[in-house]
């Protein structure tokens, strides 16, 4: 359903605009966003804002930051999960000021300077394979998944699947939040490495593994992803942890260098809009940040289920540690270290 | 003619607001400075604290600095302005241990951090930067190396937090400014209370009241209400003296008029062409007296009342006096007396004067000495050259004048307690008026061994001054 809407969409912007006639103004998007999730927001601005013509670029993490600095012209807006690597080009003064009643309003813990907004609100999740819960009680919480990886372990060896920090920026930037948070995390390394957990790039490839029987346990994956998949996998189930849940935000600014700041700002208002996070609510799984937004995909409704056990990854300076090369190496020394430990 | 200049008031409020003004502009321009300094320190101790953490991160690994930048320190740096954050660690040789930005450190403020922790600012970047650097030094198994740790961030909660100070004291300096301009307002109403006092005191006044003001003044008007005083004073003395002399012309001219009246009845009674004649040659002397009166009160009104000297000019006063006193010698009156000159100076002796004010008064000097000295008494007259004044005098061998009547010789009908003369009692009167219309001083005095000396001390005329 998701891909037809998204061929519709893609026609309505390669023939509709130029035959209209309208010297449609080009908006660049660079963003590690996943376009068959966001196809609904897209197709809301395109219908809100028919003047501009929305060029959505979907890339990885690392080729989005590489875009920002090399790219020319550059973009005009950029939006990736990777958030300390967005924090870090914002500190170098690649974002232009967003001047908006949007803006302004945005809740303070979710946007930086008024130059960087987080605009959505995904948790961390564990996925299951339902042959899982046959042979064991599923986890619940990093406690019980470490118990198992303990316990079950023969069962386990080779069915557990993460991120790989090297590799992907999310899981790196998710590894170390939960490093800060409790010095147990390194057991759970170690007990994954012990199981010869699989480490792969991106939500997706943890996904398909599952459901093609692979991986039975999928440990830090982007919810937002994982509850669209559940939904039309029903052998996956998504757990958000009891314990404490990590909350990762999707970070936009606008290019300092944006060839049409205009439509850019456009853009990101509409996405800090109330329009737009209505969308986010309703049509992905991104959940919205607003709380005067109703929908099934809100933070408020998260909140409700989950309680507060949800840690959105703060948007501060303090994400700019993880960048430092220094403190990069030395975690992922340590990374390295406890997961090849036995 | 009154001419309004402005009012004290507004004059009051210009000064202030000038003084205001100025004062303010200093005072405004220092409070924008220290509130600089107050957000400069401010932050400067964030910079310091950010510093501080990072070095204690900072350890040694086989003879190399390593450092994992805490993120605590980052957020300190960031301040709750979320500013823009740079670090870097440089090690000895000033190679970069770790950095977050492109920025480049200048050597000399790496030399300067060396000696002590430097505060700078810098652009880049596209903005400006607060840069801090301080140096440590670490004790580790291999090297002793310092490590240099250079912090920054930009500028925003600075300015912010300067601009908040700043509007601070300006809301409070122009508080204070209204508060002191109505109490100013206040304090001028009251200050002037007493002129507004002094006014309806004198709007208040009869036209004739001429008493001294009772008034309670404040110290700056003591001066304005004394000289009303005086003026007060002046204008009721010369009242009464003009009353004085009023009633006193009127009793000399009734005197004569009353003989006048006696003989011409006794007369009328008689049938004696004999009586008639002496009586008609007696009432020619009475009036023909009478007349002499009344020109010299006539004389002395003019010489009162007349106050311009547009006859002054530049003349000879010991060839007027030669002149005069011949033209008196020759007179009948003078028959019985030795009047004569003294030896006059050889040069001429130029004085500013009325010619015919100045006969006036040799005229009534010499006549003063004919009435009042007995026959055969000798009357000299003489020119005296001082400094820069002459002195023109006079002096007889007669009676004399009693020492306590001196000083009141030159009053209207003052005879020295003589009655047996026929004089009018105003030829002294007339002299001092001359006198001080030359701007002349009058001087009498005994003359040894008997006598009066009466001394006119004119102020000599320049040289160059030619008529």
């Amino acid at each position: 359903m998701i891909a037809r809407r998204l061929r519709t969409l893609a026609f309505a912007t390669l023939l509709l605009a130029p035959a209209s006639g309208w010297a449609a103004i080009p908006l660049v998007v660079e963003a590690a966003l996943d376009r068959e999730v966001v196809a609904p927001l897209l197709e809301a601005f395109e219908q809100a804002h028919p003047d501009i013509a929305l060029d959505f670029r979907d890339r990885s993490t690392l080729e989005v930051d590489e875009r920002i600095a090399e790219a020319d012209p550059a973009p005009d807006v950029v939006i990736s999960s990777a958030m300390p690597w967005q924090m870090a080009r914002v500190n170098e003064g690649y974002a232009r000021r967003l001047d908006s009643a949007e803006a302004r309003g945005w809740p303070e813990w979710a946007k930086w300077r008024d130059e960087v907004f987080g605009f959505t609100f995904e948790p961390i999740v564990m996925a299951y394979r339902l042959d899982l819960s046959r042979h064991m009680m599923p986890p619940a919480t990093h406690a019980d998944l470490h118990t198992l990886l303990t316990e079950q372990l023969e069962l386990l060896r080779g069915r557990v699947t993460t991120y790989s920090p090297s590799r992907s920026g999310v899981g790196y930037t998710l590894f170390q939040q939960d490093a800060r948070y409790t010095t147990r995390f390194w057991d759970l390394v170690a007990a994954m490495g012990n199981a010869d957990a699989v480490l792969e790039a991106n939500t997706r490839a943890m996904l398909e593994g599952i459901s093609e029987g692979r991986y039975w346990l999928g440990y830090n994956l982007l919810g937002s992803y994982a509850m669209v998949w559940a939904q039309e996998h029903p052998e996956v189930i998504v757990q958000v942890p009891q314990d404490y849940s990590l909350v990762m935000m999707r970070m936009a600014f606008i290019h300092r260098d944006a060839p049409n700041p205009g439509a850019a700002r456009e853009f990101l208002d509409f996405l800090l809009s109330r329009d737009g996070q209505r969308v986010i609510a309703g049509e992905t799984p991104l959940f919205s940040v607003r709380p005067d937004v109703i929908g099934p995909y809100t933070a408020q409704r998260l909140r409700d289920q989950v309680g507060e056990r949800l840690y959105p990854i703060p948007i501060n300076a303090s994400l700019l540690a993880f960048v430092d090369p220094q403190r990069r190496d030395a975690f992922m020394a340590r990374w390295q270290r406890e997961f090849e430990r036995r | 003619m009154i001419e309004v200049d402005g009012t004290l008031k507004s004059r009051l409020a210009v000064w202030l607001l000038v003084t205001v003004s100025a004062l303010g502009a200093l005072l405004l321009i220092e409070a924008y400075l220290s509130s600089q300094r107050a957000a400069e320190r401010a932050y400067d101790s964030q910079l310091e604290s950010a510093a501080l953490t990072i070095a204690e991160a900072v350890q040694w690994q086989e003879g190399q600095p390593v450092v994992e930048i805490p993120a605590a320190a980052l957020q300190i740096l960031a301040t709750r302005h979320q500013e823009r954050v740079f670090y870097a660690v440089l090690d000895a040789d000033g190679q970069r241990v770790s950095a977050n930005l492109d920025f480049p450190i200048q050597a000399d403020w790496r030399k300067q951090v060396d000696e002590h922790p430097v505060w700078t600012d810098a652009d880049n970047l596209g903005a400006g930067w607060r840069l801090h650097g301080r140096e440590f030094d670490s004790a580790g198994w291999e090297t002793q190396d310092p490590v240099q740790i250079w912090v920054g961030h930009t500028l925003a909660g600075r300015q912010a937090l300067t601009g908040e100070l700043f509007e601070r004291a300006v809301t409070r300096f122009l508080v204070m400014v209204l508060l002191a301009g109505l109490l100013m307002l206040l304090a001028m109403r009251v200050a002037l209370n007493p002129m507004r006092r002094l006014r309806q005191l004198l709007r208040q006044r009869e036209a004739d009241d001429m008493r001294p003001f009772d008034a309670r003044v404040p110290e700056e008007l003591r001066e304005l209400a004394e000289t009303l005083d005086t003026l007060f004073a002046r204008q009721r003395e010369s009242r009464d003296a003009l009353l004085r002399f009023t009633a006193d012309a009127s009793h000399q001219l009734k005197t004569p008029l009353a003989g006048l009246q006696s003989t011409s009845e006794l007369a009328l009674k008689s049938t004696q062409p004999d009586e008639w004649r002496r009586a008609l040659a007696a009432v020619h002397d009475g009036a023909e007296r009478t007349s002499r009166l009344a020109n010299q009160l006539l004389s002395l009104a003019r010489l009162r009342h007349v106050a311009d000297g547009s006859e002054m000019r530049r003349l000879d006063l010991a060839t007027l006096l030669r002149e005069t006193v011949f033209e008196w010698a020759e007179r009948d009156v003078a028959e019985d007396h030795d009047l004569g000159l003294a030896k006059l100076p050889s040069t001429p002796l130029f004085i500013h004067g009325e010619p015919w004010a100045l006969r006036e008064l040799l005229g009534n000097l010499i006549d003063n000495a004919l009435r009042y000295t007995p026959p055969g008494s000798m009357i000299t007259l003489g020119l005296v050259r001082h400094v820069d004044e002459v002195e023109l005098f006079i002096e007889d061998d007669g009676p004399g004048v009693a020492p306590e009547v001196l000083e009141r010789l030159h009053h209207p009908f003052e005879r020295g307690g003589r009655q047996d003369t026929h004089g009018s009692g105003l030829g002294l009167a007339i002299v001092d008026s001359i006198a001080r219309r030359h701007d002349a001083r009058l001087n009498m005095a005994p003359h040894t061994p008997c006598g009066l000396r009466v001394s006119l001390y004119f102020p000599l005329a320049s040289q160059e001054d030619t008529p």
